[in-house]
């Protein structure tokens, strides 16, 4: 399958200010030399704990963001040498649609000019024309254009998650930014988005990078997982091996303390004691080795190296080093 | 052997300006000693009205008990006084929210904010209180509980603060645990964590948990009995294993089925949540419904046994066996 986007080791260091004259004390790495790609029409679930990076790997991959090191390649281009003119170009086949439907649409905005705003600016669409595309996108997105006039807060959650998913459609993108589309909405609402998505995705053959903290919305959604843990990917595989097969700790860990269905079955296993560490201050060697049930000496001191252990699954971890 | 708490057609109303506001419309629950009652619903459905009701948490006004009792322990929680109210909060009903970060107070330490509960509510010396607090983090799985006590809130992580709430709830050892949301704003392998906690505590104490939630696998793994509430109702009430078995309200099913599944599309409820104060007539959840009936635009219908079983109760037309009068 071909590449949409390539990402080749990424890194985003924030830096730390403190003491009397506001110097550099130190840095959070906030995603730390993560590499991997997207094919086109796939959607790579991103999964990982709060402060772990996925916000920022998502940002850095819409170069809304620029990264202390590494390349991101969107259709063999290298978007971070690109220039101004060069880069607007690009921004069409690019969006990212946003987690809080509340605070990620202009108030003072009607849906009209929320949804046809980039439009404008990149088309250079006007009047009637803009209209009826506007109609249409909302239309496509369930939404009625009888609200066209309509500002944000007369929407209810889910249908401001719609406006931000036409918004997002607007400009015929190849590849959207998913950043926890359906973490503030009710259950029942969160169904209705899902199924959009996907009906979306399949229809416009859309690449997708889904970033949530939901382990059942991204297995119902994507093809790979890619699980993220301070800053470093450390597993990555179809989603299908994520559940069944998988080989990392703190996946089996986060795997497991997903509440079951089945009020039958209470049996839990041991789950991971233990908080995650700060990001200022990670532990060495491996980050995960301080709450890892199967520790082994050498976890303390040496990063793990990426280990392939078959077609398209890797993992960050000493057990599988040999 | 009477329930430990209560509630009878209950109502909680707020009126404001423009509206009245239908938050609790007649809810009837009772919690048993020991047992673990989950609450389920979308937001505004009413869970946490319910709750704060209980606590008499509500400011009155906007707030107003339209309706009901609230029995604890032999005493209407509606009409005790201020100072029996007082007596209650904290030492016989203690509650912890959602939010850790924002529900401890910044400029208090941990061990001072719990040391408040057992001064205000229990007859002990500064000593005394002490040797509780730190057999109370001790409790809560609080490594090193002894430098622990002398830290303030923005010390800990999120899932350590939420572990100190559940310390100042359980210090006077409470007969009801009032949980709401405990673990939404943490993160997966802690929302395990403290669950499993607030488990082990119920066994050892005896206490009864209202657990508040919209996670349906948190339900199904903690609770002994359900009750889902829509629009400020009660619409089914059954133990756990029959709510996931055999749901019977078109809603709760709805709620069942729209969980992420392999693959297959999810089935879903159209629509969304009516306005608590622009209800519609009759049963609220009829614009939503795919099974409605006519009577169900007109009339609201009751939260009654079914399947000749009394464990299992529902509101919904469907179930009705007399025939229309």
């Amino acid at each position: 399958m071909k590449n949409l986007l390539t990402v080749q080791s990424l890194k985003k260091y924030f830096p730390l200010y403190g003491g009397l004259l506001s110097k550099v004390i130190g840095q959070v790495k906030a995603v730390d030399n993560v590499s991997f790609d997207i094919h086109e029409g796939e959607i790579l679930g991103l999964v990982g704990e709060s402060g772990c990076g996925k916000t920022t790997l998502g940002r850095m991959s819409l170069r809304l963001m620029q990264p202390t090191s590494g390349n991101v390649y969107f259709e063999k281009a290298d978007i971070f040498k690109l220039n101004r003119r060069e880069m607007a170009s690009l921004r069409p086949k690019m969006q990212i649609i946003f987690q809080d439907p509340y605070s990620s649409l202009n108030p003072r905005f009607t849906v009209e000019q929320i949804i046809g705003e980039a439009l404008s600016v990149h088309f250079k669409i006007n009047g009637k024309e803009l209209r009826e595309k506007v109609e249409s996108l909302m239309e496509k997105v369930g939404l009625s254009s009888m609200y066209l006039n309509r500002y944000p807060h007369e929407f209810s959650g889910g249908q401001r998650q719609r406006i931000g998913i036409a918004r997002a459609l607007a400009l015929g993108p190849r590849y959207i930014v998913c950043d926890e589309p359906v973490s503030a909405l009710d259950v029942s609402i969160q169904a209705q988005i899902i199924n959009l998505l996907q009906t979306l995705q399949q229809e416009e053959n859309l690449s997708m990078l889904f970033i949530s903290h939901d382990l059942n919305v991204v297995k119902h959604l994507s093809q790979r997982t890619a699980v993220m843990y301070l800053g470093k990917i450390v597993e990555l595989a179809h989603t299908e091996q994520i559940n069944k097969n998988s080989a990392h700790p703190y996946t089996q860990a986060l795997l497991a303390s997903k509440p079951s269905l089945d009020p039958t079955s209470r049996k839990r296993p041991q789950p991971l004691s233990g908080d995650v560490p700060s990001p200022l201050n990670p532990p060495s060697g491996c980050h995960f080795h301080p709450r890892c049930p199967q520790v082994m000496k050498r976890c303390k001191n040496e990063i793990p190296r990426t280990i392939q252990l078959e077609e398209g699954h890797q993992v960050h971890c000493h057990l599988y080093d040999e | 052997m009477p329930p430990l708490l209560e509630i009878e057609d209950l109502s909680t109303f707020f009126h404001t300006e423009e509206n009245i506001v239908k938050s609790v419309r007649h809810v009837d629950l009772t919690i048993q000693k020991g047992e673990t009652l989950a609450l389920v619903g979308e937001s505004g459905c009413g869970k946490s009205v319910t709750a704060l009701s209980a606590m008499r948490l509500i400011p009155t006004p906007p707030g107003k008990f339209e309706s009901g009792r609230i029995l604890f322990e032999g005493l209407d929680l509606l009409q005790a006084s201020e100072v029996e109210m007082q007596n209650i909060r904290g030492n016989k009903i203690s509650m912890i929210f959602q939010e850790p970060m924002t529900s401890l107070n910044p400029i208090f330490t941990v061990g001072d904010q719990i040391m408040e509960a057992i001064r205000l509510h229990q007859n002990k010396t500064e000593y005394q209180a002490r040797e509780l607090a730190l057999n109370v983090l001790h409790q809560v799985a609080i490594p090193s509980p002894e430098s622990r006590i002398n830290q303030y809130p923005h010390e800990l992580s999120g899932g350590m603060k939420q572990r100190v709430m559940i310390a100042m709830a359980i210090v006077c050892q409470p007969a009801l645990l009032i949980a709401d949301e405990p673990t939404t704003a943490l993160d997966v392998t802690i929302q395990s964590q403290i669950l499993d906690l607030l488990d082990q505590l119920r066994k050892e104490t005896q206490m009864s948990i209202l657990l508040i939630t919209h996670n349906l696998g948190i339900v199904a793994q903690y609770a002994d009995r359900v009750a889902v509430m829509y629009s400020g109702k009660v619409v089914e009430l059954a133990p756990v294993e029959e709510l996931f078995s055999s749901p019977a309200h078109p809603y709760t099913r709805g709620l069942l089925n729209s969980l992420p599944k392999d693959g297959a599309k999810l089935e879903t409820i159209p629509g969304s949540v009516p306005h608590p104060a622009y209800l519609p007539e009759g049963c609220s959840f009829y614009p939503r419904c795919s099974e409605k009936l006519d009577r169900c635009m007109k009339e609201i219908p009751p939260l009654e046994s079914i399947h000749g079983k009394s464990s299992q109760q529902t509101a919904c037309w469907l179930y009705e066996t007399t025939p229309t009068s």
